[in-house]
């Protein structure tokens, strides 16, 4: 019996081998998300390990939050002073300071950018070579004194910096130009940042505005110390103001928040990889399901000769498995080909992972086989279970494949039971006030709604595909006929070979909705809270010197000019609770740039010095009205009482003014001395053109690329643009799984014309042209095509309204339809059919007449 | 249709050969032969003798190793494919022994393909007394699937005369009928000569389908043996049995066509 299997599989390769490409594709995409993610996570592994000091000190800041950067003001420091008080500390072989302060910015002589803006970020850090330097100077001197610096080599490489190139430093205390004395190479591969070394003195002075302080202070420990016991010999020296961690905590806790987005990452992609495996599912089955009943002879001939029910379903599973073994491993062997594209599509995304490096970790070659063989032999067993059922002798009379199938009634009222269930669903997650639970019932009914779909399919399939090839026989004549009464032949083989175009079309759709929804909503509240002509911020919301705020201000033909910082605080009741929030700090004039509602008082009353402007949501709760003293804990820790000056209408739409206080400007810096601006609002002066002014302020700020002049239309492109792009990478992804239901599609085709080889040969002996015979192969492909994307479409609008409907609650209000993408989607889809029916329409025309009339 | 005198279809030195070298086998040689327009033609003769292969080359569906094929004032051997598919669908009608109609079509729709493919205008008059002829004007609706066997093949017949061509090819047209159906048939077949003014060509192997032709070819050895005008089913059988004793020859050879 094997060897008959063997035989047989051998004998059907060819049609086995796009179900092989289904199977190779999903394990391929399984394998590489693996392998490209655990490449990420051990690559990062490397680096915090090398990069971490034994033990290190740093600041202790409940506000500021732990390495926290991104916020302006103090940056948390430790005093050079401690280095002598644990430098005798027994086991301790080396103290350094260290400063490392992300959020810098390096342009070359033109005042561009070096180092990618938004992505990886560049470091300041002063030059402190040691046996534990995670760099050793490749060429070139040591930076020293205040104009040299040494760049990471991956950097000079990628710019094409040279030795003793001008370079421009842009810190927090602001620009100052250097030299490039020298080149650092990474002894571990470096991911992507970009790395600036300044000599220590002048890291202090540029980068933290103080001489005598550090980020952290580095130990070593002594051979024969482990890190723990010079932690705790570490820790009561220091006292409790300060972090006194070891390498381990250290690397944990920065793979720590690098492995949320990591695994958010990964997530992402095997979501997308589920998806094909489900694709791949439907294909794998369906070509089963043909096979089978093509085989329904060699079956019965089988069962006649004394194979029992058990050895013929063995057999096909054997084939499956088969099929499973060598898909997984070919699917193996592309996963490795298809992280390594994935790595070099995230260099030019400016994260460098090296392809040597790739982790392969048994976990992913036991998912690889674990999906190929189970997935194989999972959708082979109903095909077999139902090929072990025909009776020898029926199988043997049967000449042609028969339509049957489970009574369709049963099938009918479990899809719609199934589809209302899923219905109830959507339409509760779209009414659900509660966020988390409407989210759960979305979910279930996106599921449910599929599903419902699925099996509601070979019903559909008359109706819909009478609608979509309605015209085809007034257009196309017998042709257009024939071609929607054989796609409407096998109605479960037709939805089963949609079902998969379908799944991924529903995504395509229902993100689209989301997505554009997004967009207007974004846009919608745009118009609603911007009143600035124009606005001056980092693309990434970093904050910036103040030389960017007093250029602007020298700009001719600017108005009004209204400086704003961010810095991390907390609101703090009278019962002491603190509600972190971000305290935002104003120059007079903010009602002339944001429009704010207020509920009592107002902006100018409550950004005065020694005043706050507070949301009404926290007023509510906290029975504060104006004139009321609030509390505030700053960022540097310092605690500030000031009155209540204004109330204004809390707004949760995303942009919009929440609960954070609003104080003065002056206020702000009296308890976080150094706050940074973080975004600069402006008016053009009356008579001013503000194209002329938009224009000079981007030349004013030529020299910090890091900021960019937009107005309210700038904001809504930039906005788009994400969401766009965000859209495209999904669309991007969701391409396999589109692939693989196009080779379902072909699939379908292809045993089809093998099927009906007999009646093609009837047609050309009639007078069908070859033309006209691969017009119909074509139009039935589109037919079917067609059908996966409305019912895809269907399925996706309505998943995009729930969806929307959901987000509604968080703000995002406006409904938008994105046509274009919706009629692009139905346009692909006829090509898609078109691609597919390419072969087996070439195929079909090149039949010989004669020997397809006599085909058995 | 062709002009009275001249043959519906003419074969000038048929040769077909299969394979090649030493190996080759001879399926026709040098065959001359003419199809008389307005009668009824069978060709006749045993497994492997070549008759198939004789009509498939008359019909362009098959194309001769060496010599002539002329439908009316046409010669097939310089058509393309997309020639000969013309001319298949506006010049000629099939009936094959099985598998004849497309199980997605009515038995109308079955009928009316040709035209329809070649995107003619139906007539109507003429269709409706094809359909009369055959009496098939209550199942025009069915599906292949819900017709009986002997229905189905009338159905073809239909189908073949209803593009009024210049010649119609049958082949073993009652192969798979009940003897009842089968007499039905070539009753249909005989009429369409009679009262239509069709010419048909048939090939079967069954002595008494041949008696409802006007003349009978017999094929052995890819050659044409004889020919038998009027035939009367026991006059065919007798000729055939000469086949069988002078046989051994015919049997050995491989049968291409089968």
């Amino acid at each position: 019996m094997l060897k008959a299997t063997l035989r047989s599989f051998l004998a059907h390769k060819g049609r086995l081998a796009l179900s092989l490409l289904a199977v190779l594709l999903s394990v391929a995409f399984v394998a590489g998300t693996l392998m490209f993610t655990d490449t990420i996570g051990s690559t990062f592994d490397r680096l915090f390990r090398s990069t971490s000091a034994d033990v290190s000190i740093t600041a202790h800041n409940d506000v500021a939050g732990r390495n926290d950067q991104n916020f302006s003001g103090t940056v948390p420091t430790v005093p050079a002073s401690l280095i002598p008080q644990v430098a005798h500390l027994p086991g301790a072989a080396a103290v350094n300071g260290r400063v490392a302060l992300a959020g810098i910015v390096l342009t070359d002589a033109n005042n561009k950018s070096i180092g990618a803006i938004g992505g990886a970020p560049t470091i300041g850090i002063n030059w402190n070579p040691g046996p534990n330097s995670p760099v050793d100077l490749t060429s070139g001197t040591a930076p020293t004194g205040d104009g040299h610096v040494v760049v990471d080599a991956d950097t000079v490489k990628k710019h094409h910096l040279a030795l003793g190139q001008p370079l421009h430093v842009i810190a927090a205390t602001g620009g100052f130009p250097v030299t490039l004395s020298g080149i650092a190479t990474f002894n571990t591969t470096n991911p992507g940042a970009t790395l600036v070394f300044l000599d220590t003195g002048t890291a202090q002075r540029r980068l933290l505005g103080h001489e005598g302080v550090f980020t952290s202070i580095d130990l070593t420990a002594a051979k024969g110390v482990t890190h723990e016991q010079l932690r705790d010999r570490v820790a009561p020296v220091v006292g409790s103001a300060y972090d006194v961690k070891t390498a381990e905590q250290t690397a944990k806790d920065a793979a720590q928040t690098l492995g949320t987005f990591l695994s958010v990452i990964k997530d992402a992609l095997l979501g997308f990889a589920g998806i094909a495996v489900l694709v791949g599912v439907s294909l794998i089955l369906n070509t089963f399901s043909m096979l089978v009943a093509q085989r329904t002879r060699e079956l019965g001939l089988m069962r006649a000769l004394g194979a029992s029910r058990e050895q013929v379903n063995r057999s096909v599973l054997v084939e499956a498995a088969l099929l499973g073994l060598i898909g997984s491993t070919l699917g193996l062997v592309l996963g490795v080909g298809l992280a390594l594209g994935l790595i070099r599509l995230i260099a030019r995304g400016g994260m460098v992972l090296k392809g040597s490096q790739l982790a392969v970790h048994w976990p992913t070659i036991v998912a690889a086989y674990a999906v190929g063989i189970l997935v194989t032999t999972v959708s082979a067993y109903l095909p077999a279970r139902r090929a072990s059922r025909i009776s020898p002798m029926a199988a043997l009379r049967e000449a042609d494949t028969p339509e049957r199938g489970a009574p369709l009634r049963v099938r009918a009222v479990v899809g719609l039971v199934v589809l209302a269930v899923a219905a109830g669903l959507l339409v509760g997650a779209a009414t659900d006030r509660n966020l988390g639970q409407a989210g759960i019932l979305l979910g279930g009914g996106v599921l449910l709604s599929l599903v419902g779909l699925i099996v509601l399919g070979p019903l559909l399939a008359r109706p819909v595909i009478r609608a979509i090839g309605g015209w085809f026989p007034r257009v196309f004549g017998p042709v257009g006929t024939l071609s929607q009464r054989n796609a409407l032949r096998n109605p479960r083989r037709t939805s089963a070979t949609a079902s998969a175009l379908m799944i991924g079309l529903a995504l395509v759709a229902s993100l689209s909705v989301v997505g554009s929804s997004i967009a207007a909503s974004f846009d919608a509240q745009i118009d609603k809270t911007i009143g600035a002509d124009l606005i001056v911020q980092n693309s990434t919301g970093l904050p910036f010197p103040n030389e960017v705020g007093d250029a602007v201000q020298a700009t001719p033909g600017v108005g009004l000019v209204v400086r704003g910082q961010g810095t991390r605080g907390a609101l703090v009741a009278a019962d002491g609770t603190q509600k972190r929030t971000v305290v935002v700090g104003t120059g007079p004039g903010l009602d002339k740039v944001v429009r704010i509602q207020m509920r009592s008082g107002s902006v100018a009353a409550g950004t005065a010095p020694g005043h706050a402007l507070i949301g009404s949501n926290y007023a509510d709760a906290h029975g504060l009205h104006l004139g009321s003293p609030v509390t505030i804990l700053f960022q540097s820790g310092r605690v500030g009482t000031l009155t209540v000056g204004g109330i204004d209408v809390t707004d949760t739409n995303p942009g919009g003014l929440g609960d954070e206080p609003v104080v003065a400007s002056t206020t702000l810096r009296q308890y976080v001395p150094g706050a940074l601006d973080d975004v600069v609002f402006v008016n053009v002066a009356p008579g001013a053109s503000k194209a002329q002014v938009k224009s000079a302020l981007t030349t004013a700020l030529a020299k910090d690329p890091q900021v960019q002049v937009r107005d309210q239309s700038d904001y809504k492109k930039l906005i788009r643009g994400q969401i766009d792009l965000l859209l495209n990478l999904i669309y991007g992804l969701l391409a396999l799984a589109i692939i693989i239901a196009i080779l379902g599609v072909v699939n379908t085709l292809a045993l089809s014309v093998i099927e009906r080889t007999r009646e093609i040969g009837l047609l050309r002996a009639i007078g069908l042209g070859r033309a006209q015979l691969r017009r119909m192969v074509r139009l039935e492909a589109v037919v079917i095509a067609l059908f996966g994307a409305v019912l895809g479409l269907g399925l996706g609008l309505g998943w995009g309204l729930a969806a929307q409907r959901l987000l509604a609650a968080k703000g995002l209000q406006s409904l938008a339809v994105p046509w274009a993408t919706i009629i692009a989607v139905v346009v692909g889809a006829a090509v898609v059919g078109l691609l597919a029916a390419l072969g087996p329409a070439l195929r079909a025309s090149r039949l010989d007449v004669l020997d397809a009339i006599a085909h058995e | 249709m062709a002009a009275s005198g001249e043959p519906a279809a003419r074969g000038v030195a048929l040769s077909k050969a299969y394979g090649s070298g030493d190996t080759a086998v001879l399926a026709l040689d040098r065959v001359d032969v003419e199809i008389d327009a307005g009668r009824f033609t069978a060709i006749m003769g045993p497994s492997g003798s070549g008759k198939s292969t004789l009509m498939h080359c008359l019909a362009g569906l098959d194309k001769p190793t060496a010599g002539e094929v002329w439908v009316g004032d046409t010669e097939l051997s310089r058509l393309g494919d997309k020639a000969l598919t013309r001319l298949r669908r506006d010049r000629i009608g099939f009936v094959f022994q099985a598998f004849n109609l497309l199980p997605t079509l009515t038995a109308e729709e079955n009928i009316t393909l040709p035209g329809d493919i070649a995107g003619r205008r139906a007539d109507g008059a003429w269709l409706a007394q094809v359909v009369e002829t055959l009496n098939l004007a209550d199942r025009l609706r069915h599906r292949p699937h819900e017709l009986s066997g002997g229905q189905q093949q009338r159905v073809a017949v239909a189908r073949a005369l209803a593009a009024r061509p210049q010649l119609i090819f049958a082949d073993e047209p009652t192969g798979n009928l009940d003897s009842r159906s089968g007499a039905e048939v070539l009753d249909f077949l005989r009429r369409s000569v009679d009262e239509l003014g069709q010419t048909v060509v048939m090939v079967t192997h069954d002595p008494n389908a041949a008696s409802y032709a006007d003349l009978v070819l017999f094929l052995a050895d890819g050659r044409i043996v004889d020919r038998l005008e009027r035939p009367t089913a026991d006059a065919v059988l007798e000729r055939m049995r000469r086949f069988d004793v002078r046989g051994g020859r015919q049997v050995t050879l491989p049968a291409p066509e089968d």
